[in-house]
């Protein structure tokens, strides 16, 4: 199964992946592609708490500086810190190597209920 | 309803990503800003500027008139030169920024800005009156091709190039039969060639361009890398850094405006006192000493004091590095090596103030301190 067909995606193009009872969340591949070269990303101290649709970090590209939301409701455990010095892995690979921050959910499981399966975010790209 | 040049079909043959600039569909990237940006820089790199406005001033005074609407002086512009301007209002705010080109006597070519066209237009209307002149814009029927980078030069001899020009000048001349001006100008920091030629030939100059510069490793550039080169260079852009409430002394435009201009411009008894009492704020360089990025709008502190705007402000690919402009208030403390502040996303960032530009012209990658 690849990646994309476990990955959950919200409208404003972050992605959640279940990991070992946690979730990762990251940017989709269709957001990395709109914001060109990626040049530096700020991210959330672990421990922080964001509910669902908060802004947990910055993404700068070269032309613009854009917030990244909290696709549900969680409590940051570890974040990637790789992105700090190469910010450029999110061009790269950001499913694997690019991905930002991973969180305990502490919302409700309706949550999810707003989020789309890969191909169905893809079609509403369309 | 937003405009196409003539070679909006190649810029999405190209696979350009194309966003509305100015009224116009135009490339911001075809691949990477940062990769294109360093194109021009190392090897060349093609520009479709056609956005921008091109006004031709002829007739008996017209040199007349061009002294009155700018603050340089045009009667010591000779034939074939160029010179960069500003054009005032009464209080001596920038209108737009531009630049003059004597074809022959009588004869001048005005390119400015394609967010500005209609306001420069309007605004030179209206001081028109009592001027033997004819203000003839010719935008929508010229295309304009830039040729920047270090090797540009090589592509433009192989294509039959022979003039031997220097900056800041223009001929007329037939290259590859495509009747055209060529003058050595840009806004990359680079040497470089502008070309500029009826729509018609737009096309085919490009292909030829491309497929010719190919051995010199040319790459269509779009409009971001356009934005980084010239933030790295430090040129003003209007509307970020220029406007109509900051004069060409608040924005460290100094060295372009002649202290002893005889004839009367709009704007003179402003820029007079200015020149010899100075002003409240001025233009700086800035390098931001963390990896965060300053961004037009941004506040500037100086020992916990807010002192100032941010106007642009973004990455150097060359220094690799993020750096910015910023109008600050005009006091000694805020000299070159200072260490200021700039506030971004309620946190504020230490930045040191640095020369201008903020790339070497010879050795590009170091920084003037």
């Amino acid at each position: 199964m690849s990646i994309t067909e476990k990955i959950l995606c919200s409208k404003s193009h972050e992605y959640l992946l279940e990991d070992d009872g946690n979730y990762i969340v990251g940017l989709t591949d269709y957001a990395v592609e709109q914001l060109g070269d990626i040049v530096f990303v700020e991210l959330p101290e672990v421990g922080t708490e964001f509910n669902k649709g908060e802004t947990f970090g910055t993404i700068e590209s070269v032309k613009a500086a854009s917030e990244i939301y909290m696709p549900v409701s969680g409590k940051v455990v570890e974040i990637n810190e790789a992105i700090a010095d190469t910010p450029e892995i999110l061009n790269e690979d950001c499913y694997e190597k690019g991905w930002l921050i991973k969180i305990e959910r502490t919302g409700e499981d309706n949550e999810l209920n707003d989020l789309l399966e890969y191909e169905d975010y893809k079609e509403e790209l369309e | 309803m937003v405009k196409e040049t003539y070679l909006h079909e190649k810029h999405l043959a190209l696979g350009a990503r194309m966003v509305d600039f100015a009224g116009w569909h135009m490339p911001v990237q075809y691949k990477s800003i940062i990769e294109e940006h360093k194109n021009v820089r190392e090897n060349i790199g093609l520009f479709d500027v056609s956005h921008m406005g091109e006004v031709f001033v002829i007739g008996k005074d017209s040199q007349e008139f061009l002294n009155k609407i700018v603050p340089q002086d045009i009667s010591k512009l000779t034939e074939g030169k160029a010179v960069y301007c500003q054009l005032t209002n009464k209080n001596g705010g920038l209108i737009d920024d531009l630049i003059i080109y004597k074809l022959k006597n009588e004869t001048y070519l005005i390119i400015c800005n394609a967010s500005r066209v209609d306001e420069d237009i309007n605004w030179m209307s209206l001081n028109q009156k009592g001027y033997n002149i004819n203000l003839d814009n010719q935008s929508h029927n010229l295309s304009l091709l830039a040729v920047q980078g270090p090797k540009a030069i090589d592509l433009m001899h192989k294509l039959g190039y022979t003039a031997n020009q220097d900056s800041f000048t223009i001929i007329e001349a037939n290259l590859m039969n495509i009747p055209m001006y060529i003058s050595r100008t840009g806004y990359t920091g680079e040497d470089g060639f502008e070309l500029l030629v009826i729509n018609e030939y737009a096309e085919y100059l490009w292909d030829k361009l491309l497929e010719e510069g190919k051995e010199f490793g040319i790459m269509p550039i779009g409009l971001g890398a356009r934005d980084t080169l010239r933030l790295e260079a430090a040129l003003p852009l209007y509307g970020n850094d220029l406007d109509e409430n900051t004069t060409p002394i608040e924005a460290s435009l100094t060295w372009s405006v002649p202290k002893d201009k005889f004839e009367d411009y709009n704007g003179k008894k402003v820029i007079t006192e200015q020149l010899q009492n100075g002003t409240e704020k001025k233009l700086v360089g800035i390098l931001m000493l963390d990896k965060s990025i300053a961004r037009h709008g941004y506040e500037v502190y100086y020992k916990g004091e807010k002192v100032g705007i941010i106007t642009s402000g973004g990455i150097s690919p060359m220094l690799d590095k993020n750096i910015a402009m910023a109008y600050v208030k005009n006091i000694k403390e805020i000299c070159t090596g200072a260490i200021i502040q700039v506030m971004i996303r309620e946190k504020l960032h230490d930045a040191e103030v640095v020369k201008r530009p903020f790339i070497e012209k010879r050795n590009r990658i170091k920084i003037r301190r």
